[in-house]
């Protein structure tokens, strides 16, 4: 196995463009949804 | 020496936003007059998650996050339509939540024998539209030999581990990128691009990796 390329990347793009993260996937946009990311990030362990 | 373009995805099987964002991807290298070389990379977003999870991803997120039913139920048809928007038909009553790491490690075998590209399309399909369990050996096994993989090495495979090791070196080279969220693109180690975009932002991305190869060119050549 090798080792990792560490070179930074540079970021293009729309940074607000929909992820998921962790096991939730957030939706962009929506502010309540928004509201609903917080509080499963803040459940987070 | 090849010219194309090396655009390596991480991703994960059950990630609903991988499966828009690659049909968004599809779509700009459908425009692009050039050669795109694209190689998937795991991503394990729940891997906590029991294999036999007992319930769906609206069952997932409203017991174990605690995210009232009627806020998945919105947040589940938002992301259907979104999916529709792109020509699939994502059918949440039927997902098998589940754990992931041996459909990654059939990804990993199915790049060796040169089919990853159809065995990762096989498996965002099988979860999102044909309500089939990919988490299973078996199933997963099932799906292999649909696109016509061996289906008594994928168990063997499978099984045995094999291709343990390439999840996790994807997973360390997620993690030394900075990685944290899926779908991510990677345009010649040197861009990155996260999350679902419009077909047009990856299309730009592409045209700026052949300005700036053939900047590269002319520069070189003086």
């Amino acid at each position: 196995m090798t080792d990792p390329v560490t070179s930074p990347l540079t970021m293009v793009g729309d940074s607000t463009a929909a992820v998921c993260d962790g096991d939730f996937c957030e939706i962009p946009d929506h502010r309540e949804q928004a509201i609903v990311n917080r509080r499963v990030d803040d459940d987070r362990i | 020496m090849s010219n194309a373009i090396k655009v390596d995805i991480w991703s994960d099987v059950q990630c609903p936003w991988c499966y828009i964002g690659k049909r968004k991807f599809e779509t700009a290298v459908a425009g692009f007059d050039g050669e795109v070389d694209v190689e998937y990379h795991s991503f394990e977003l729940a891997p906590d998650t029991p294999v036999d999870f007992d319930g769906s991803p609206r069952d997932y997120l409203a017991e174990r996050k605690g995210v009232s039913p009627d806020q998945v139920d919105q947040m589940l048809e938002r992301v259907t339509g979104i999916a529709a928007s792109v020509g699939l038909d994502y059918d949440y009553d039927h997902v098998h939540q589940t754990n992931t790491i041996k459909a990654h490690e059939l990804i990993h075998y199915a790049k060796a024998n040169g089919r990853q590209l159809d065995m990762k399309e096989r498996l965002l399909k099988a979860y999102f539209i044909d309500g089939r369990h990919v988490g299973r050996i078996e199933d997963l096994a099932d799906l292999a030999a649909e696109i016509g993989l061996d289906r008594d090495e994928v168990v063997r495979v499978l099984t045995d581990n094999t291709y343990l090791a390439d999840v996790k070196a994807d997973v360390a080279q997620a993690e030394a990128y900075g990685i944290s969220g899926v779908p991510f693109f990677v345009f010649d180690e040197k861009y990155g691009v996260s999350g679902a975009q419009d077909a047009a932002t990856f299309a730009n991305v592409l045209e700026q990796v052949v300005l700036e190869r053939a900047h590269g060119d002319s520069e070189s050549a003086q």
